[in-house]
């Protein structure tokens, strides 16, 4: 089962292959760094760019930004108060008091060793149990297929938190655009309004760059942020200096990886919801709670380690069944796309050289992190805090135009990308999950040609959706997962009152 | 204090909804035309976000009819408005003037707009990304840009 791991290693020691990793940790760390910016945007701009490189390069940009922007999002957390990322929120709480101690140097290599340590455990955990998943996914036929993408979209939705109405809405919008286009099996048009470029469907890029980038950069130009941060003043030691004094913290890591990868693997869950729990959790087992939130060290240690964690056990359900676990694991789902790559058990038999060598990438790219956000490095990364934000607001739109436009070399596409922009900044604003839209887009059609599949093969009759045990259990865990948190709140009120 | 009729009605949510409602019924027509397997999904979707959006705007109304302010989507419009319409204008001039010269005019104007006034900054900044652009797409991929409409014959 295993055998295919090793066998992808010489591939990702390939120079173009490592190359891209460690470009993708450093490009990264930069976006997590820059406050506004995050994975999710940072990987929605990439993938139209990654067209014309090999499958492995891409993906290695992508897993290196993932592991780097998680770490990244650490340096304004410390040194403004300001996560660089939502995952990194927790990471303020002991971070920035230790920054105004004079120990932020200090703050930041706890950040990126707990950080290397998370997306280490990580990786190891998605060799692990992906491959044993994806066995099992194999003996999946057409209906069972339709109600994994059923459960997929109904588990992001509903544990995505929020309002459930908000999250139906945001999958029904992603499911619709995915039919746009010609009919998989009749070939008649469907919502084309006569419009060629539309024939083929709506290209998820152009979706994931205006759901995700536009809305990004309207904020950064709506709020002109002032930072400042005089990186000579961090305090920061040589890492083999520092590394003995975080010998205490191995009993946090290793708790924090466990709560990341659990995260991670659930879907809609994500990077902060870990970091809160793992700081919370280790709070409660320290001997000197009293210290927290005054800068204490294995609080940063604590948060950035969880939050580094669900990075590749997100893509365990991604890769294996098409359910992403965050929202970045939704984009790279596209970015899968783009290369021709059907998230699903068949990746892992059709393409296992890739699948395997982007588990490595994830690997290698938790390692690059401790060489690459290092004292040198981070005092570096921390002057990238007093870029001008109006500046680099400009420079994405420049780059967003590029990215789409050269998916299809026309304008069309720009258009389009900007409609979705519009409408991104609309669901943003008033909290419509943008996760269910790209599940629904990318589920969508998966489930429609299934679904069409089944009822061919059961002669038009819907029963045969129910009538084998796999898609019987998959119906009952969407009705638990649509009924569990209502019940749940219930459970809860009746205790309070009671 | 609940508000008033009018303003009731300008909420966001309550727009949004209404907004989805029109959007998906307008998508509903060409629906009818298509065969009753290929129209499934589509029409699923369609009538879904209709009775959604309705539970969304009944649900926004109560909250308003229970006094319950709506919070604005933004805090200063106009610089929203300026930034779509900033964005527009620069995939307009793509398509019609050409890439290199709206981008050239694009970032230190974006960038002017929005607070950062510094002219050597500016100029250094346009120069690099123009020119780090024309370098790895145009001269090392052969990437071809919009050259522009009213140019061409």
């Amino acid at each position: 089962m295993y055998s295919d791991l090793f066998h992808a290693l010489p591939d990702v020691f390939a120079l173009t292959n490592f190359v891209a990793v460690v470009i993708g940790v450093i490009a990264g760390i930069v976006v997590g760094a820059m406050p506004g910016l995050s994975a999710t945007m940072a990987i929605s701009v990439l993938v139209p760019f990654t067209f014309g490189l090999e499958p492995l390069v891409a993906l290695g940009l992508m897993a290196g930004i993932y592991n780097g922007a998680m770490y990244g999002g650490a340096i304004p957390a410390v040194l403004l108060r300001i996560p660089g990322t939502p995952a990194a929120v927790a990471t303020t709480f002991d971070g920035y008091p230790m920054a105004q101690k004079g120990e932020g140097g200090y703050a930041l290599q706890v950040a990126v060793v707990s950080s290397a340590f998370g997306g280490i455990a990580s990786a190891f955990a998605l060799m692990l149990l992906a491959p044993p998943l994806s066995k099992v996914t194999l003996l999946f036929g057409p209906s069972e297929v339709f109600w994994v993408a059923v459960f997929g979209l109904a588990s992001i939705i509903f544990l995505l938190g929020g309002n459930p109405i908000k999250g139906l809405i945001s999958a029904c919008f992603g499911v619709f655009v995915s039919v746009i286009g010609s009919d998989p099996i009749y070939g008649n048009d469907r919502f084309t309004f006569g419009q060629l470029e539309m024939l083929d469907g709506i290209n998820i890029v152009i979706l994931l760059v205006g759901l995700y980038a536009l809305p990004p950069v309207i904020d950064l130009l709506e709020t002109p942020l002032k930072t400042g941060v005089n990186s000579s003043k961090l305090g920061t030691e040589s890492m083999w200096k520092a590394l003995p004094r975080m010998k205490g913290y191995w009993k946090t890591w290793l708790r924090g990886s466990l709560i990341g990868i659990w995260i991670g693997i659930l879907p809609g869950a994500g990077g902060s919801m870990a970091a809160f729990m793992s700081y919370n959790e280790a709070r409660r087992t320290s001997k000197t709670p009293e210290t927290w939130g005054e800068g204490e060290p294995e609080g940063v240690a604590a948060a950035e380690v969880a939050n580094n964690a669900d990075t590749a056990s997100a893509l365990i359900p991604a890769l294996t069944l098409g359910i992403p676990g965050t929202a970045v694991a939704a984009v790279m789902l596209g970015g899968l796309l783009v290369h021709g790559l059907q998230p699903g058990p068949m990746l892992f038999r059709d393409n296992p050289d890739i699948v395997f060598g982007f588990m490595w990438q994830f690997l290698f790219g938790a390692i690059l992190l401790i060489l690459l956000g290092g004292s040198l490095a981070t005092n570096s990364f921390a002057r990238l805090l007093n870029l001008p934000r109006p500046l680099l607001g400009s420079v994405i739109i420049v780059l967003m135009l590029i990215g789409v436009y050269s998916i299809h070399g026309r304008m069309f596409d720009v258009y389009l990308m900007l409609g979705f922009g519009a409408v991104g900044w609309v669901m943003d604003k008033l909290k419509f999950p943008l996760p269910p839209v790209v599940l629904g887009l990318i589920l969508g059609g998966f489930a429609e040609e299934n679904l069409r599949l089944a009822l061919r093969i059961g002669r038009g009759d819907w029963l045969v959706l129910f009538q084998n045990t796999t898609s019987l259990i998959l119906v009952a865990l969407t009705v638990a997962v649509v009924v569990g948190p209502t019940l749940k709140k219930r459970f809860i009120a009746r205790r309070k009152a009671g | 204090m609940p508000e008033n009729r009018t303003n009731r009605l300008l909420r966001p949510e309550t727009l949004t909804a209404l907004g989805i409602i029109l959007v998906a019924a307008g998508f509903l027509i060409p629906s009818f035309e298509l065969r009753a397997i290929s129209a499934l999904l589509p029409a699923a979707m369609l009538l879904g976000l209709i009775v959604l959006s309705l539970a969304l705007l009944l649900s926004d109304q109560r909250k308003a009819g229970a006094g319950e302010h709506a919070t604005p989507m933004t805090q200063s419009p106009k610089r929203v408005i300026g930034a779509f319409a900033l964005v527009v204008a620069y995939a307009l001039s793509t398509d019609f003037i050409g890439f290199y010269a709206s981008t050239a005019v694009t970032i230190p104007l974006v960038a002017w707009v929005f607070g950062y006034r510094s002219a050597v900054g500016l100029a250094v900044a346009t120069c690099i990304v123009v020119g780090t652009i024309w370098l790895i797409f145009d001269f090392g991929m052969s990437q071809d840009f919009p050259t522009g409409r009213l140019w061409q014959n």
